[in-house]
């Protein structure tokens, strides 16, 4: 695999590399080339970049089309000119039918749409997909893991929707670390306090605010819930049995996104106390780490909120 | 099929239409009679399908983008042999038939492409066109459109993204009625120049009688020799077109013919063609 920086990247070099073997896999982009850093793919494989210009409805139309031909499109643009303009698209011409298209969504939460104020960011998204049926949703915590999300969206035979950011993440995996298909990656145990879930890119700042709690003699579990409403939660199922108490952390409205998806788990499989952090209101301009922590977000709010629970 | 034949089973499949509107108690008759011709010449003449290999990769494809007009393109369907024996009671929108309130690709055989939230049918037929050519298949993708369905805002992303991608194998069929849902399209949207607009985004441009099944096959082989554009043929249809209460009356977007419509139809469609 190439060096890349940051999500966009992540998926233009995963794209690259699928369609290296595969002349089936299109990317077919509502102007969207440069946003997805996809220029070097629309070189290297001209035939298989499809332009619709500034129409995201028609993007993902027109990806079903291609689907229906048995071609793999992948859809690439802002997250909530998806999931909102063409969320009617996203539903009725490919879930339902379930056709083969893939969405990657960048500029979610605050993080990925930062200095360009609320019109492009996006933490709606996963509330949006997730009252959709037959959608597969991957949120991926940094820019190694949205190039092996990319890749493995290709493996699933259905729609997938990956969430992808604007390389403000940063990376917490090594390149190598593969999409885990179960849901869950537990990546520090120092004890079962409380079970502090992560979603995306705030993972870094989940580590570290469990480093903090270390500290202060909480121990903490950390799991990066890296799919939503799975079709099998049986891992996450255990994580949340082992757990007294829950805490979820997103870039995502706290309702439809990942607390509200253990939420459910948790009341169905093993009732406790659940904090769901996250936003209620829209966000601002501003610059992505500021953001992220003037909503609540900073790691040291993250450990206060584990320890007042 | 000559084209007395053609005639003959448009207006057969007319009262297919109308019979499963009238046993399954709800539907929309005059969208469905108004493209009667057109979808009739699509498949006893022009499109290359397999009743018996839907899935067939090489077939051409069509998608009904006003999905609502459905019972004319079931009753093609049943004739054409997709459901192995003619269909005598296609439970028309009831619960588990396959018969859905629009069309359904995951449930009926032969719907190429789901639809009836109007206006998606020629951008996804630009893809479809597109995956054709990617492939290098000679495929050809045939959609219908109402003209108040023209209204819809994608429509017109789509008509741009066939002309960019010069998709000359996409060939639309503008179902000009002059009516939508709500009355007249010239009331609602103050005008219907569909083949100007379509003229203006570079596309290959017909006008026609939508019931006459000589300029419609004329029309198609034109339409296919046009190279490096799509391709509109704008018909000039009547809503209802065949039966004498039915035709130009608005009334009848949706609506059950009553037991003695019912035997009038009868009469008008199958008493022989016109």
């Amino acid at each position: 695999m190439a060096d890349f920086k940051g999500t966009r990247e992540a998926f233009a070099q995963a794209i690259i590399d699928l369609a290296q073997n595969n002349d089936k896999i299109m990317f077919v982009s509502p102007d969207s080339l440069k946003a997805m850093r996809a220029t070097k793919f629309a070189e290297l494989y001209p035939d298989q970049y499809v332009e619709v210009g500034i129409a995201e409805q028609a993007a993902v139309a027109t990806a079903a089309g291609l689907a229906a031909t048995g071609c793999t499109p992948f859809v690439g643009t802002y997250a909530g000119f998806m999931t909102m303009r063409a969320c009617e698209q996203m539903r009725t011409f490919v879930a339902y039918p379930e056709l083969n298209v893939k969405f990657v969504g960048i500029n979610s939460g605050l993080l990925g749409g930062e200095r360009e104020g609320v019109t492009h960011q996006f933490y709606e998204d996963l509330g949006i997909l997730s009252n959709i049926p037959n959608f597969t949703i991957f949120t991926p915590a940094d820019g190694p893991q949205t190039y092996h999300a990319v890749k493995a969206a290709a493996e699933v035979d259905g729609p997938v929707y990956v969430r992808a950011g604007s390389g403000r993440e940063a990376d917490v995996y090594e390149k190598d670390v593969p999409f885990s298909m179960d849901g869950i990656r537990i990546l520090k145990e120092y004890g079962d306090d409380v079970l502090l879930l992560s979603s995306g890119f705030v993972l870094d700042r989940v580590l570290k605010a469990a480093e903090l709690l270390k500290e202060q003699g909480v121990g903490v579990t950390v799991g990066d819930i890296n799919i939503i409403n799975p079709k099998d939660p049986s891992k996450v199922i255990e994580a949340i049995k082992k757990a007294k108490r829950i805490v979820t952390v997103e870039d995502h409205n706290v309702n439809g996104g990942m607390g509200a998806y253990i939420s459910r788990l948790v009341v169905e499989n093993d009732p406790k106390p659940v904090k769901r952090m996250g936003l209620t209101t829209f966000g601002e301009s501003g610059p992505a780490k500021e953001l992220a922590d003037h909503y609540g977000l900073s790691p040291e709010n993250i450990a206060k909120t584990v320890k007042e629970m | 099929m000559n084209t007395t034949e053609l005639k003959q089973m448009a207006n057969h499949l007319r009262f297919v239409a109308v019979d499963m509107v009238y046993k399954g108690k709800d539907g929309h008759p005059g969208p469905a009679l108004s493209i009667a011709d057109i979808v009739t010449t699509l498949y006893f003449d022009e499109m290359r399908v397999d009743p018996k290999n839907p899935e067939w990769e090489d077939r051409d494809r069509f998608i009904l983008s006003k999905g609502h007009a459905c019972p004319i393109w079931y009753a093609a369907l049943s004739e054409k042999g997709f459901f192995g024996e003619k269909v005598e009671d296609f439970k028309l929108r009831a619960l588990g038939s396959k018969f859905q309130g629009h069309p359904t690709m995951q449930k009926t055989k032969g719907v190429d492409m789901t639809s009836g939230s109007l206006g998606n049918g020629i951008a996804i037929g630009a893809g479809m066109a597109l995956g054709g050519k990617h492939m290098k298949k000679d495929f050809n993708v045939f959609v219908i459109v109402g003209d108040g369905e023209l209204q819809e805002g994608i429509c017109w992303e789509g008509i741009n993204t066939a002309a960019a991608h010069k998709l000359d194998n996409l060939i639309v069929f503008a179902d000009r009625n002059g009516w939508q849902s709500g009355g007249s399209v010239e009331d609602t949207q103050g005008s219907n120049n569909i083949a100007e607009r379509f003229a203006a985004f570079q596309w290959d441009v017909q006008e026609i009688d939508g019931h006459d099944i000589d300029a419609i096959k004329t029309a198609i082989a034109n339409a296919k020799a046009a190279k490096g554009k799509p391709s509109v043929i704008v018909c000039d249809c009547v809503k209802g077109k065949g039966l004498s209460f039915m035709e130009n009356d608005n009334a009848w977007h949706k609506g059950v013919p009553t037991d003695e419509q019912y035997e009038i139809a009868k009469k008008e469609l199958l008493g022989g063609a016109q």
